[in-house]
């Protein structure tokens, strides 16, 4: 069995690194650029970078500046933010991207997967859902560029997206996300049925407990983590750190 | 006394060339820059004074959250003046000022650091595309102290957030046993000169200041004399020896050293071992190293050798950052060797502080011995 990752998530807005609480309150943590190099040294399994301006706003990605990331990450790279077509999926390819994320396409265009995948194979292509929570606990699937909940059954949109060749599952808690109060593993109980592809869960990670006992879930093949490896103590003090699976060993 | 600065000359003593404009030879072929140092060190007896200074800090501090702050950059420095707060029973708040340049390296030792002592950490992390428009404009502008904006800012950072706290103290790891020699005039340039960044930000970058933190003149007056917060060479007060710390470090903290000093910045590796000996014909090795000699840390047949070797421990490291500063800079190498090749501009030519400031000091001393000449 592939050993499990842990993955530093990080965002991208108006070409910053930033980090936002519940998709909200977004904070200047700094160039994406070093930060990106600083986890390379750190030998992070693999980056998710995700600019949450495209899909917003529509313009073409900032190839450039992709590049640039791409060339200080020597461990895969995954690009989620913006991408409607096969081709911006080829440019992205080609210029050092090892995997590319579909979140919100996802909802009118499942075929982009499938293209992507047929192409270039079922791992380099995740899937993502962002998920919220209603007053009475109950999730539902969140669309976050319109900021309200998308009349779609969760488990058939996984589905959908898993049938079409999509070679991972990333699940956003938005109502966790950047509040590091603790990922719940029953979290996953909505999901009736068994995830045939390796599912990444993001949202709320805040010790090292957390992450040992999220590695331990059957259900879960990879963390995703943003706050608890960008920010140190009570004032937030940007501070990047990272741990690896290994260094979860020695600790034992 | 002869003043020799036509012809080239090295200090019998220490490592100190005519490459620093302001050197003068005695008869021995020692130089001002060493002898210097000796008169300061035998007038530093800080570190009999170190309880009395702690027990001060406690008390000044009393009732509030922190007593001091302590500024750590990740080099060893200013890790070991945190670690010495904090075996001295002090309560301090570390400050980290991130430019866009950290090493991983860094990073990881002050994530280690903190950690182990628990000490609470403020991160100040400056806009980096603001940050960038000044490096560019400073390089544009062919002055020599680009480090000039990284430690006006760093100031600013420590000063305001030590009022922010009402806190009286920041204890900085700057000191005679290692730092202890004058910086040659023209290595370096006037640190409190906010006037200097505009200026030069403004002309060749357009680029105003936003929320780029500037410490000038009047910001010292401002914080040193009306909020009365001190800026103190804390390790001074301790017997400081380099390599002594940097195993304590590693014991108590899982420190990792650094092959040279300032590694912890990538721009500052960058600009000491590569901008600065090929633009301007300045090695600042040959000032730690003759420090390092006359405080007995090394040989000085030791440190020839060391000046010997070229800045850069290995040409693979060289050029991984040569490309890292290209890719952040957003230049090209043909920009980069233009650069190089240009004449060096000094800082007062696009508008500065530095008169005020030295207008100021002189006053200062006027009405110092005035009030001494009638004992007020």
């Amino acid at each position: 069995m592939l050993k499990k990752r842990i993955i530093p998530i990080l965002l991208i807005k108006n070409n910053e690194l930033v980090k936002s609480t519940k998709y909200k309150d977004y904070n200047y943590i700094g160039d994406p650029i070093n930060v990106i190099k600083i986890f390379n040294e750190k030998k992070a399994d693999e980056i998710v970078v995700l600019d949450i301006d495209k899909s917003i706003t529509g313009e073409d990605l900032n190839y450039e500046l992709i590049k640039n990331l791409a060339s200080e990450c020597f461990m895969p790279l995954t690009y989620g933010g913006g991408i409607k077509n096969i081709q911006q999926a080829e440019k992205l390819f080609s210029i050092g991207i090892e995997k590319i994320l579909l979140n919100s396409v996802n909802f009118n265009n499942l075929n982009l997967i499938s293209q992507i995948s047929k192409k270039f194979g079922s791992q380099s292509v995740i899937a993502a859902i962002d998920v919220n929570k209603n007053f009475f606990n109950k999730i539902y699937l969140f669309d976050w560029i319109k900021n309200k909940r998308i009349n779609l059954d969760i488990n058939q949109h996984v589905e959908n997206c898993i049938s079409h060749g999509a070679g991972e599952l990333l699940i956003n808690f938005v109502f966790k996300e950047g509040t590091l109060s603790g990922f719940e593993t029953e979290l996953l109980d909505f999901l009736e049925f068994n995830i045939s592809i390796p599912l990444i869960i993001n949202g709320g990670i805040n010790s090292i407990t957390n992450i040992q006992e999220c590695l331990s879930c059957r259900k879960i093949d990879a963390i995703g983590i943003g706050s608890f490896f960008i920010y140190y103590g009570p004032y937030r003090a940007v501070l990047i750190s990272y741990v690896s699976n290994k260094d979860l060993l020695i600790g034992k | 006394m002869i003043n020799n600065i036509f012809k080239y000359q090295v200090c019998n003593r220490c490592i100190m060339d005519s490459t620093a404009i302001d050197i003068i030879f005695n008869s021995n072929g020692f130089c001002n820059f060493c002898s210097d140092f000796l008169t300061a060190q035998n007038n530093n007896n800080n570190y009999n004074n170190l309880s009395k200074f702690i027990e001060k800090i406690k008390i000044d501090g009393k009732n509030k959250k922190y007593d001091c702050i302590v500024g750590v950059s990740g080099g060893v420095d200013s890790c070991f003046a945190l670690l010495k707060a904090v075996e001295n029973n002090l309560r301090p708040l570390a400050v980290h000022m991130d430019n866009g340049w950290n090493s991983e390296l860094a990073q990881n030792n002050i994530s280690n650091l903190i950690r182990t002592l628990k000490v609470d950490l403020h991160t100040h992390v400056i806009n980096w595309e603001e940050y960038r428009n000044f490096q560019k404009a400073f390089l544009e502008a062919n002055v020599i102290d680009i480090e000039l904006l990284y430690d006006n800012a760093m100031m600013s950072v420590n000063y305001r957030l030590a009022n922010k706290f009402s806190i009286k103290y920041i204890l900085s790891g700057n000191n005679t046993s290692t730092e202890g020699f004058k910086i040659p005039s023209n290595w370096s340039w006037f640190k409190n000169d906010a006037k200097n960044i505009k200026k030069i930000g403004k002309k060749f970058s357009n680029q105003e200041i936003n929320t780029f933190p500037t410490f000038s003149t009047f910001n010292f007056i401002y914080y040193q004399m009306i909020k009365k917060i001190k800026w103190i060479s804390f390790l001074n007060y301790f017997n400081y020896n380099k390599e002594k710390a940097i195993k304590e470090l590693e014991e108590k903290t899982n420190f990792k050293k650094y092959p040279y000093k300032h590694y912890e910045n990538i721009f500052t590796r960058f600009y000491q071992a590569y901008i600065l000996p090929k633009k301007f014909g300045v090695d600042k090795r040959k000032l730690h190293l003759s420090n390092l000699i006359m405080s007995n840390q090394i040989s000085r047949t030791e440190a020839l050798k060391i000046i010997q070797q070229p800045c850069y421990p290995d040409i693979h490291e060289e050029r991984k950052d040569l490309e890292y500063f290209l890719k952040k800079i957003k230049w090209d190498k043909e920009k980069l060797n233009e650069y190089i090749s240009q004449k060096e501009i000094y800082h007062n030519f696009y508008g500065s502080e530095k008169h005020l400031w030295d207008t100021l000091v002189i006053i200062n001393q006027k009405i110092k011995s005035f009030k001494n000449f009638f004992k007020i």
